[in-house]
């Protein structure tokens, strides 16, 4: 029995150690934002946070992971924001993270299923850095974790656009 | 219940009946009766009502108007992305029945037991006609029926707007109109239900004049956006049914390697595993996911396989696929395009372009690679829950796999990460897999593909080569335009798992197979230069590269991906017409514009002004400077970057288009980095600008993608890739400054095809920039460094 810290909850989980975070995810803990894409750590789409890092559930060991460690998956987006900011129980309710607001604003995904990753990377990004050039941005989808974040359908502009439109919300703190 | 039924009314040679029920409900219901072939091409020759679908012999739903004024639309075509479905076609029908975008609540695609006409996912816009309109179309005239006689006014008199159809000083709801009754609207179809085109809608209802529009050309979003961001989505991965088990695939050790010995499985490590063995398909089911994983790669390292080295390796690709394929497997084909006697111009003329381009094959390389689930029921019925792009034909396909009717399968379609093609003809690679092992254990089993199957026991895009010749007179323009275009067999729809478990599948690609799957290679690139008087564009056709060596029919098969054949086909005629107007001197924009012209404006044709249209916003919009190529300063040595420019052109699905490619190459790494990316896009009337742009944004990453990075390596024995750095696509830093011009043009009074072919157009682009900035021409993709520099450097 290992126990686990995701979205804010402690969590129990059945399963042997060297299990990769994202089966327990996904198929004992029914949290679907991570999905599975190479299992190599080749291309984000399985990306969650840990204490704020993006990490490749994929390749990452239930046993690599420690009780008090922080884990955020899409799901948990919305109320990690609702907790910087200080919202309300209601607030936090209804609000999508800046970051999902601009995606959905920006009509950013096509198939969508690298879109987790993404969002998981521009929330680590803002969070260190919150107003990021296009230079910046295409650093930390290409240069700062395990591989590039990779999107077959080409999205990578509108992403763009939806981390400088994340940026905007999350200045004006809404 | 009570009802009272009238007299059937005739709509456009459409059948409206009615029944006014005594107790509250009603609904108009669009359905369709079947008129032409027949309905199931695989296990059943009966013509009637169908288990698990939507009757196709009585009246049933394309279309739902409620008492509430809401709406529901059905379309077969399952949505992968495009956001079509959920945008275009509720701005279609909300045009049509002149209501507004939001009445459209519901919109369900793909589940066969849900929607009515099959097919895949593309040509959405089906050449200005989809489906979904003329449904919409008769829908509209139906309920104008039913007003007239409600309102007791004239149908001439009476006009709609947001639902509500007024004449003669009296009004009343849709939602009122089919109030308390069952109104079923019988309209005429052809066509297969399980064919790669599925059932297409027949007559000819008043559409509504294109003037009328209001809710065609907006940017509305797409409503599944908001759920997939949200994680609120049920993705095909995320289906889990009770008691089912995970399944991972030891597939062959070689393209044609047969099975020795199934791998024994140690027990005491993977207690709560099973392999199943069917033929030369070798599964691994398991409890839990992860050990699935693990012991089916333990399974795996104690299977035999023959060895088998039947195909040509990338090294001698080319040269065997000219001279070795049997290029007598089809007819040759030409083109409706064929004019004058190009042989006898080229024969004499003094200038001359001569060249042969080779494209490779490709990866459709879907960012998840492919799953599905299955659950192969005790009475025989099969359900199968997956993304697949053509849910119908799928269904076919399993059922002739089983010996069993289609009526027997039922096809759930969920959103997955995009094929690009691959799926369109039914199946992605692990459906039928998924069947078979569920049908072993009798448990639902759920088979994920690891990123090494999707790798290589996918289909791909074939290669294809391409010899063009054009003539030029003294006026600088083309007196000749000559091409032979070679390719294998485009597609092959049998799913891999029933040929390794050796059992039935529709024939491989041979000349008798229809349409996409047969060895015939069409052309598929609309001539565009109008002006040019000789012109022969002949496709030749064979079969698939190892194929039919292979022990278990398998080899390098190939998928039609996004802008299929056209692809293949318009790289080397737009790199060649660079190459043209090199030899000519003149600009390539101003080029392709004089040798669209007639000449004399006034009687160009409308083909050329569209043509011209795009070229013309192209070049205002990259900034590009009139000049031949190539550049004056052109350099190809040293290891400072030379910047170039090159242009390409295109028509599909009657919409142009233009692109410029800026770049810059360093002659003595070989690397080329595309700058600027501009394009220009004229599809008619633009349904919704903004989902265009972003598709448009999408084709031209994934093109740019394919022109520099993407090769299929193979040996003799299979492809050798196995992950994204074997098989590396662009990365965000990789990205240049895209610019999309969208033209809309409501005189054509259609809308073409919106966004597919956006992918085809930066490879010849990029590879006559390279030839600006160097001097120097390869004909050959992808661009690779590698390549480059070897060029470079002769």
């Amino acid at each position: 029995m290992a126990t686990l810290n995701v979205n804010g909850v402690q969590r129990e989980v059945e399963a042997s150690p060297d299990t990769p975070l994202l089966y327990v995810l996904r198929n004992d803990l029914q949290l679907i934002g991570p999905q599975f894409g190479c299992g190599l750590a080749q291309c984000g789409a399985c990306a969650v946070l840990i204490d704020g890092k993006e990490a490749r559930s994929c390749v990452t060991a239930l046993s690599d992971v420690a009780a008090h460690q922080e884990i955020t998956t899409l799901e948990g987006l919305p109320a990690r924001w609702a907790k910087q900011k200080g919202l309300s129980a209601d607030e936090a309710k209804s609000a999508l993270h800046p970051v999902q607001q601009a995606w959905i604003e920006e009509q950013t995904p096509h198939c969508g299923f690298c879109q987790n990753g993404m969002m998981i990377k521009a929330t680590e990004l803002l969070e260190s850095n919150p107003n990021p050039t296009v230079a910046q941005i295409k650093d930390a989808f290409t240069n700062s974790g395990p591989s590039p974040n990779l999107c077959r359908c080409g999205t990578y502009t509108a992403i763009i656009e939806a981390v400088q439109h994340a940026a905007t919300i999350m200045a004006k703190g809404r | 219940m009570a009802s009272i039924s009238e007299k059937p009314m005739d709509v456009f040679g459409a059948t409206l009946s009615r029944r006014h029920f005594l107790k509250a409900g009603g609904i108009l219901a669009v359905g369709f009766s079947v008129a032409g072939p027949e309905l199931l091409t695989a296990g059943t020759s009966q013509r009637t009502t169908m288990k698990n679908s939507l009757d196709p012999t009585l009246p049933s739903s394309w279309i739902e108007i409620h008492p509430d004024n809401t709406i529901l639309i059905r379309t077969g075509k399952n949505d992968f992305g495009q956001s079509t479905t959920f945008t275009a076609y509720r701005q279609i029908v909300a045009d049509e029945l002149s209501v507004p975008f939001e009445a459209i609540t519901t919109v369900i695609a793909g589940d066969t037991d849900k929607t009515p006409d099959g097919s895949g996912a593309f040509d959405f816009l089906g050449g200005g006609m989809p489906n979904i309109r003329k449904a919409a179309a008769y829908t509209h005239q139906a309920l104008l029926d039913l007003a007239s006689e409600r309102l007791g006014v004239p149908k001439s008199k009476l006009a709609v707007k947001d639902g509500i159809v007024s004449g003669g000083g009296k009004s009343v709801s849709y939602g009122d109109l089919v109030k308390d009754q069952q109104l079923k609207l019988t309209i005429p179809v052809k066509g297969s239900l399980t064919s790669i085109s599925g059932l297409t809608i027949e007559g000819n209802p008043p559409m509504k004049p294109v003037s009328e529009y209001t809710v065609i050309g907006k940017s509305f979003k797409n409503s599944v956006t908001s759920s997939k961001v949200a994680a609120k989505e049920t993705w095909a991965t995320d289906v889990r049914l009770p008691g089912m088990l995970h399944a991972r695939v030891v597939h062959p050790k070689t393209l044609g390697s047969t099975l020795v010995s199934a791998g024994k499985l140690d027990q005491a490590k993977f207690p709560n595993s099973q392999v199943i063995v069917k033929g030369n398909l070798v599964g691994v089911v398991a409890s839990s996911e992860w050990e699935a994983i693990q012991a089916a790669d333990q399974v795996a390292k104690d299977t035999k396989w023959t060895d088998w080295k039947g195909l040509p390796g990338n090294a001698k690709l080319y040269q065997q696929l000219r001279k070795q394929s049997d290029w007598t497997a089809a007819p040759v084909q030409k083109s409706d395009d064929t004019k004058g006697s190009p042989a006898a111009v080229l024969a004499s003329a003094h200038k001359k372009h001569s060249a042969t381009y080779e494209l490779p094959y490709m990866k459709h390389a879907p960012i998840g690679p492919t799953m599905a689930l299955a659950d192969v029921q005790a009475d025989g019925t099969v359900h199968i829950y997956t993304h697949n792009q053509n849910p119908q034909a799928l269904r076919g396909e399993i059922a002739k796999m089983l010996h069993t009717t289609p009526d027997q399968v039922i096809v759930h379609a969920y959103p997955g990460p995009g094929h690009y093609g691959r799926s369109n003809g039914g199946n992605a690679g692990a459906e039928d897999e998924a069947v078979l092992l569920s049908q072993a254990v009798g448990k639902p089993v759920r088979v994920q593909w690891m990123r090494a199957d999707d790798m290589q026991w996918s289909t791909q895009s074939p290669a294809a080569f391409s010899d063009i010749q054009i003539a030029l007179d003294d006026n600088h323009k083309i007196v000749a335009y000559q091409a032979d275009h070679y390719m294998p067999a485009m597609q092959d729809d049998r799913p891999v798992g029933a040929v390794l478990a050796g059992l039935p599948t529709m024939s491989a690609p041979d000349v008798h197979s229809g349409g996409a799957t047969s060895t015939v290679n069409e052309i598929q690139d609309p001539w565009i230069y109008t002006s040019v008087p000789n012109v022969l564009e002949r496709g030749h056709g064979t079969f698939q590269v190892g194929q039919k060596a292979s022990p278990i029919a398998v080899g390098l098969r190939d998928h039609s991906m996004r802008t299929p054949v056209q692809y293949q086909q318009n790289y080397p005629r737009e790199l060649a017409m660079n190459e043209a107007a090199a030899l000519a001197g003149v600009d390539a924009i101003q080029f392709r514009i004089d040798n669209a012209r007639t000449g004399n404006k006034k009687t160009d044709s409308a083909k050329a002004e569209r043509l011209i249209g795009v070229l013309n916003s192209v070049r205002d919009a990259s900034g590009w400077d009139t000049r031949p190529s190539p550049h004056s300063g052109a350099v190809s040595t040293g290891p400072q970057p030379v910047r170039g420019r090159g242009v390409s052109s295109l028509l599909r699905n009657g919409t142009y288009w233009a692109c410029v490619c800026h770049i810059a190459v360093t002659p003595d790494s070989g690397v080329i980095k595309v700058e600027k990316y501009t394009i220009a896009v004229d599809p008619g009337i633009i349904v919704n600008p903004l989902q265009l742009k972003r598709q448009v944004q999408g084709g031209a990453v994934m093109g740019i993608s394919h022109a520099l990075l993407e090769e299929v390596l193979f040996d003799e024995s299979g492809v050798t890739q196995y992950d994204w750095n074997s098989y590396p696509i662009l990365t965000m830093a990789d990205i240049p400054e895209i610019k999309v011009e969208l033209i809309n043009n409501p005189k054509v009074g259609s809308y073409g095809g919106g966004s597919e072919a956006a992918n085809a157009l930066a490879a010849p682009a990029i590879a006559a920039a390279l030839h600006d900035a160097t001097g120097k021409i390869l004909r050959r993709l992808p661009l690779k460094p590698e390549y480059v520099k070897a060029m470079l450097s002769t």
